[in-house]
């Protein structure tokens, strides 16, 4: 055969091919490549054990974090700070999604790079890397999720949590779990920035840094106790409106974390407490202000660990 | 003459005959080769000082104020400040006692190790001070930090006996991270997701934000089986003498028997799982087995 002939047989393969694969469909491969990702991080995260001991696993962390929220009330306030419960409980429940959805994509990077060392062969895949990581860092968003529902139904069916579903308030739920939920994964892109430039100690890092938040979000107790310039931080934070609008949907009425009297929330608005339009607002601009700096700041990392040879590092101590 | 020097023998037999001085001379130099790579990292990336020190004080403040919001007594705040130094200790062991070794195998490091001429508890003594000087800075900037940013008042009346409890909490605590190290080594990534949770269970079960005699049967259980939960409670009673808070435990005298009890157990455990498990890790081939 001639080389004329191979090279036109050549020709003819390639115009059977679908022209569209080799220019690429954005969003379409950006999609499979988030349920590859996504589907990937969950089997990563779920088939080390059987699922009865991974139910297990996925829910004792986060009742036990509020377990120990509970017994402080109980210790201090006995029968008096029963009242504070479901302030407590819905917080602690909620900040599970906080934990895994910070971890999620931060952990990805260590796994991929210092565990199975696949990081670099993910790199240079025609996937983009960042739809990837939001893809494996879903799985534990997913765990996060289900903890979060467990320690709810433990608060309801045993720590006194008046959850009734048909007081509801389901729009401002609908409205405030999405932009929450695009708030942390943006928080844990930041921290996946901060991973790919870091060791590999860097496994508790994630958890640290939703230790600090817990400080100024008014998880577990109204932001009022915390000084002023701890307030102001907490109000500049996508979780603080989060977890003010999920806990006043869930449970309308219940204590703001935001307002009350002596908050900064109360000095500045001239109100005590923010409703429904006000959480929502504050939520949508402090969410957007927080996925652009991820974004920024993700973008940034990739290009220095690119530049730097971070990328296939490994490291241990 | 130094017991690690090249010496002439008249064949390898003789060769691997070392005498007492040298094989003690070789795991000193062990302990001291797997402490090295923690301490000297500590200076290479300083990213450490801020997510294992600063954050984790913000965490431990988090505590203080939901005691402030329920205007609990002062030495609450206490318990809380010195249960979030204890905290950086446990975090230690689980997380770079417990499931190191799960790590070196995944890295490559498990194999050198067992063919090195050295015993594998030199490695686990020389990540435990490795780690614990990590930890101790940790622990010590959070008490120091809180103590003076929230008015803590402690009351000691037995220095002596706080100090000797406070030496046993790390050395059944490390004993704990060493037995948790062998057990780890027979498995894969159950290693890691167990590491997950030992953190807030553990947390929970040892009163680290609250006195542990409150949870009453299993309060008493984690006293008796938790280094973490007796240590924290003896010191208690001693850094808070007279406080009723902390009563309905056993006296920090008892507490302190407890915990050599403890430490003789996990380190005479350590070595026997280390031994049982590395015989079963070569039969069934695990000691390479990546990734699982």
């Amino acid at each position: 055969m001639s080389r004329t002939a191979v090279s036109g047989s050549a020709m003819s393969e390639a115009v059977a091919l679908d022209p569209g694969r080799l220019r690429g469909r954005p969003v379409r491969d950006a999609w499979r490549s988030f349920a590859t990702a996504a589907r990937l991080g969950w089997q990563m995260e779920a088939n080390w054990t059987d699922p009865l001991l991974f139910f297990i696993y996925s829910v004792a962390k986060p009742v036990a974090a509020a377990l120990i929220l509970v017994v402080m009330i109980e210790v201090i306030g006995g029968s008096a700070g029963r009242g504070l419960r479901a302030f407590v409980v819905v917080g602690s429940a909620l900040w599970s999604f906080v934990v895994s959805g910070m971890a999620g994509l931060a952990w990805s990077v260590l796994d991929d790079r210092e565990r199975y060392r696949m990081l670099k062969y993910v790199y240079v895949s025609p996937s983009a890397f960042g739809i990837v990581l939001l893809g494996r860092g879903m799985a534990r968003l997913a765990i996060g999720a289900m903890g979060a529902a467990i320690t709810l139904a433990v608060g309801v069916a045993f720590l006194g949590v008046p959850l009734d579903l048909a007081r509801v308030d389901w729009p401002l739920l609908a409205v405030a779990m999405p932009l929450g939920l695009v708030a942390i994964v943006a928080l844990g892109a930041m921290l996946a920035a901060v991973c790919l430039q870091t060791r590999q100690e860097s496994w508790s890092y994630p958890e640290a840094a939703a230790g600090a938040l817990f400080l100024v979000v008014g998880a577990v107790f109204p932001l009022h106790v915390l000084p002023a310039m701890a307030q102001a931080a907490g109000l500049l934070t996508p979780l603080t409106w989060w977890l003010e609008g999920v806990r006043q949907a869930l449970v309308p009425g219940s204590a703001s974390a935001i307002g009350g009297d002596g908050s900064l929330w109360a000095e500045l608005s001239g109100h005590a407490t923010p409703g429904g339009i006000e959480i929502t607002a504050a939520l949508l601009a402090t969410s957007a202000l927080v996925t652009l700096v991820a974004a920024t700041v993700f973008r940034l990392s990739e290009r220095r660990a690119k530049d730097r040879g971070l990328i296939d590092r490994t490291s241990g101590s | 003459m130094n017991a690690l020097v090249h010496r002439q023998t008249a064949g390898p037999r003789e060769a691997a005959r070392w005498n007492r001085g040298r094989i003690l001379a070789n795991n000193l130099r062990s302990v001291a080769g797997r402490a090295y790579p923690r301490i000297a990292g500590l200076a290479r990336e300083p990213s450490w000082v801020f997510f294992e020190i600063l954050l984790p004080f913000l965490t431990t403040s988090s505590f203080v104020f939901v005691y402030r919001a329920l205007a609990a007594p002062p030495e609450y705040v206490g318990f809380v400040v010195l249960g979030g130094a204890m905290s950086a200790f446990w975090i230690n062991v689980i997380w770079m006692m417990a499931a190191q070794l799960y790590w070196e195998r995944d890295q490559g490091n498990l194999e050198l190790y067992f063919a090195a001429p050295m015993d594998l508890m030199s490695v686990l003594f020389g990540m435990a001070i490795g780690g614990l000087v990590m930890s101790s800075t940790r622990g010590a900037v959070v008490l120091v930090i809180a103590t003076l940013l929230y008015g803590v008042t402690f009351s000691v009346a037995q220095w002596a006996l706080l100090l000797a409890v406070f030496v046993l909490t790390l050395a059944a605590l490390y004993g704990l991270g060493m037995v948790l190290a062998s057990l780890f080594l027979m498995w894969g990534r159950e290693a890691w997701h167990l590491t997950q949770l030992l953190q807030e269970p553990v947390y929970f079960v040892s009163g680290l934000n609250f006195p542990v005699g409150r949870l009453g049967f299993l309060g008493a259980m984690a006293i008796a089986t938790l280094p973490l939960a007796v240590g924290l409670d003896a010191m208690r009673q001693l850094a808070f003498a007279g406080s009723a808070v902390t009563l309905g435990t056993p006296t920090p005298e008892v507490e302190a028997l407890i915990l050599v009890a403890m430490t003789i157990v996990f380190l005479v455990a350590a070595r026997f799982a280390l031994r049982t498990l590395e015989r079963l890790a070569r039969r069934e081939g695990r000691l390479v087995t990546r990734w699982r």
